[in-house]
């Protein structure tokens, strides 16, 4: 008995021995992003996809999902020194956290061998001619219409010959038709992110040669435009219906058309099985002829102080290699950042893969930038927000809403110039 | 100091050890560094370089953060008064001798054991421009003109009883409730008729407030901030009402019977015995609502985007949005600043409802 209780000690301190040699051997690389589909994706990578290069690297890569407020996460665990060696990091905060040196930059050899991918998204992880930041994946806006209002309404679907005014006469004729049965013509939400698409097809950017914003006449075109659909009964916002985001709107069926990313196909699935839809691009500016949209995209960063920057740049360009990222497009949770990829032809009965072909389609038109505001991150889009939300619920005019928005852009910049010349 | 003493000194600090420890940590020391990065640029990863007073006058000129503090100090008032007084009422309603008392008294506190989260989602819910609020409203708009049938007759109905039972010798009050039965009885019977008939037209009302995503004002406070009012006090009501109750439970009864034999009445005894009797618990309550309502932090957090950052901003969301700015970089000294005078404008409206508000001693 004392043998096989001798025996069996010997066999656990062995085991314990051996995982433990094993474990020291290889080098450990944690890196956090969010929780939800991501922890699939890349766990489903780091398990299957990459795991003989891992293991050809000697290396193994813990990921730390964090399910929700990642930015204060992130924010918290750098100020304390204990961030995770990799992490995500949003395009739109990119130049604060760069300014923060808090990102080490990816090398010239690794930056080099990134010019597969989107220009446009490199260039805003660039920042002093410096890549920061590896883009994952990428996302647009398309337009998404509901074809069984249009088949009932007896009227022609959108497609990529529509202008503003086409589209906006057909929402008229579906309004008109079948109006009475609680269908409506699009849901539109009050920020800069949804609007975007009709306000950059104008010419208009955010900012000036001089770095400013100017609401300028193309820009009031395009508000006016955007803001005249719920004025004149073709539109409503989210929170009229009781939802957060004009997906949800789309998904109770009673909608002709919504504007979305890739993101809305994944909800549909759940929500909205049964609803057929198509996607087609966003309309263009009838004045210009133009398109416009924002490109919507995270990417990976190093932490500036991890111990093992060769080693994590190794496994970021796994985690962003044209192998990955057909892993996770196959998967349906991702469109490609590599321009190298080239989507397969979308079958006929998906709309998620029409949907998919549609967005990439619109992030490699001119009049595309990506989602990010220099060193005022987010915070940019306020004042549009709000003139959007006043003159949507007509709390203000339009001219009221926008001079306000101007105002406070003027306030605005004038408190980082001093701040920025001060600090000099 | 004998040794018994010293002896039992030594065990008396070492129970409040834990506690001066926690203290010193998580309050004194955190303090202080609060303080030293209010007159810095800290942004928690660069060097905390010395700005003065910068903070504080770039507050004073910062025109989301006057509308916090106005916002927070209206809030305050607000909420504390009126749930100090719904919470008396209910308390007072439910320690009278009315059946089913404990049944009530549960029910009464269900709200103060949701989460903030589900209330809030609730509320929410609630407050949609096509919710139940809105709807609940366009219903009774709709039918107002039977309303105000309805309270005619009654009033009619019960004057014409209370007129003929006086005739007929017997004294009878306004408010008799057999009366006021056979009344409701007879208005309910009118009104059916009046339906049937078609006598009255009843007009579609949409009532469509924007309680939640609306920038306007309603008297002190943004109309958004009302709606979390109302929410805010459904929820803590219950707590105070139970702090009350427990303080009626000690008012002598001897009290009421000398005041019943002295002739005074329900009305004469709330106001002469009850609540001056309750002025410690009356105390309590209010400074803690106080100091509760001008930390409101988590059902402002928990709107997110349903409505306008200025039309629910509080001091305290001032503080984390500062803190965790939509910009990327944490601004922790305009934070720190912003949490030292929202700590301040708390000590003073505290001393100030100490020196002139309720007291501890009726």
């Amino acid at each position: 008995m004392n043998k096989i209780k001798s025996f069996t000690h010997w066999l656990l301190l062995g085991l314990i021995l051996f995982s433990s040699t094993s474990m020291a051997d290889k080098k450990l690389i944690n890196i956090a992003g969010w929780g939800g589909n991501d922890v699939v994706a890349v766990n489903k990578l780091l398990t299957t996809v990459i795991k003989s290069e891992l293991d050809e690297l000697n290396i193994e890569v813990r990921y730390f999902p964090v399910e929700s407020d990642y930015g204060r996460y992130i924010l918290n665990s750098l100020s304390a020194g204990n961030a995770p060696d990799a992490f995500y990091v949003n395009v739109d905060l990119i130049d604060s956290w760069v300014s923060t040196g808090q990102l080490k930059a990816f090398s010239d050899s690794f930056a080099a061998n990134a010019q597969r991918m989107n220009p446009v998204l490199l260039d805003a992880f660039t920042v002093d001619n410096q890549l920061f930041g590896v883009p994952k994946d990428v996302n647009s806006l398309a337009l998404q219409f509901n074809i069984d209002v249009f088949k009932d309404a007896k009227t022609p679907v959108p497609d990529e010959n529509d202008t503003w005014l086409t589209l906006r006469e057909k929402l008229v004729s579906v309004v008109e038709a079948i109006g009475d049965e609680g269908v409506l013509g699009t849901c539109l939400s009050a920020d800069f992110a949804h609007f975007s698409p009709f306000a950059l097809s104008t010419g208009w950017r955010p900012f000036n040669e001089e770095g400013k914003t100017v609401l300028d006449d193309n820009f009031k075109r395009a508000f006016n435009f955007y803001v005249s659909l719920v004025h004149d009964g073709l539109a409503i916002i989210p929170a009229d219906i009781g939802q957060n985001w004009p997906g949800g709107c789309f998904g109770t069926e009673n909608f002709a058309v919504v504007m979305e990313g890739q993101w809305l196909s994944g909800y549909l699935v759940d929500k909205s099985p049964n609803l057929l839809y198509q996607s087609t691009l966003i309309p263009a500016d009838p004045k210009t002829g133009e398109r416009g949209n924002m490109l919507f995209t995270v990417g990976w960063a190093i932490n500036n102080n991890t111990a093992n920057a060769s080693d994590v740049e190794k496994v970021i360009a796994l985690l962003t290699s044209d192998k990955a990222q057909r892993a996770i497009l196959a998967a349906g949770l991702a469109l490609p950042s590599s321009n190298t990829i080239v989507l397969p032809a979308a079958a006929e009965d998906s709309p998620s893969e029409q949907m998919a072909q549609t967005i990439l389609t619109a992030s490699t038109l001119d009049n595309v930038i990506p989602y990010k505001f220099g060193r005022y991150g987010k915070n940019w889009q306020t004042p549009i927000d709000v003139a959007l939300t006043a003159a949507m619920l007509k709390q203000l005019t339009i001219e009221q809403a926008l001079s306000e928005a101007q105002r406070k852009y003027d306030e605005m910049i004038m408190i980082s110039t001093n701040k920025q010349q001060g600090e000099q | 100091m004998s040794m018994k003493t010293l002896q039992r000194n030594f065990y008396g600090w070492l129970l409040v050890l834990p506690f001066v420890i926690t203290l010193v940590v998580f309050f004194v020391f955190a303090l202080i560094r609060t303080v030293k990065y209010s007159f810095t640029d800290y942004d928690l990863f660069s060097e905390a370089n010395f700005v003065g007073i910068n903070n504080y006058i770039n507050l004073l000129t910062d025109e989301l953060f006057l509308r916090a503090t106005i916002n927070t100090i209206s809030f305050s008032l607000v909420v504390t008064i009126i749930q100090t007084m719904l919470a008396l009422g209910l308390a007072v309603l439910l320690n009278s001798r009315i059946k089913a008392k404990s049944f009530f008294r549960t029910a009464f506190y269900v709200p103060s054991i949701l989460s903030s989260a589900s209330v809030t989602l609730i509320f929410i819910w609630i407050y949609q421009k096509n919710g139940f609020l809105n709807g609940f409203i366009s219903q009774l708009s709709e039918l107002s003109s039977y309303f105000v049938l309805g309270l005619f007759s009654l009033a009619v109905v019960q004057l014409v009883q209370i007129a003929h039972q006086r005739f007929i010798g017997l004294p009878t009050k306004f408010f008799d409730p057999l009366l006021a039965l056979i009344s409701m009885i007879t208005t309910i019977i009118v009104i059916i008729i009046v339906s049937k008939l078609g006598l009255l037209e009843t007009t579609t009302v949409k009532v469509a407030v924007n309680w939640l995503g609306s920038r306007d004002d309603f008297g002190p406070m943004p109309v958004t901030l009302w709606a979390i009012t109302i929410q805010n006090i459904y929820t803590t009501v219950p707590t105070i009402m139970l702090l009350f109750l427990a303080g009626l439970q000690t008012i002598p009864h001897d009290l009421y019977e000398a005041a019943d034999i002295d002739g005074a009445n329900k009305w004469q005894q709330l106001f002469h015995i009850t609540i001056p009797q309750l002025a410690p618990v009356t105390f309590v309550v209010i400074t803690l609502g106080i100091i509760g309502t001008l930390q409101m932090f988590d059902q402002v957090a928990l709107l997110g985007t349903s409505s306008p950052l200025e039309s629910r901003i509080t001091l305290a969301y001032y503080v984390y949005y500062q803190a965790f700015s939509d910009s990327g970089t944490p601004n922790i000294g305009a934070s720190s600043a912003a949490a030292l005078i929202l700590g301040i404008i708390t000590l003073c409206i505290v001393f100030l409802q100490n020196k002139f508000g309720v007291k501890e001693k009726s």
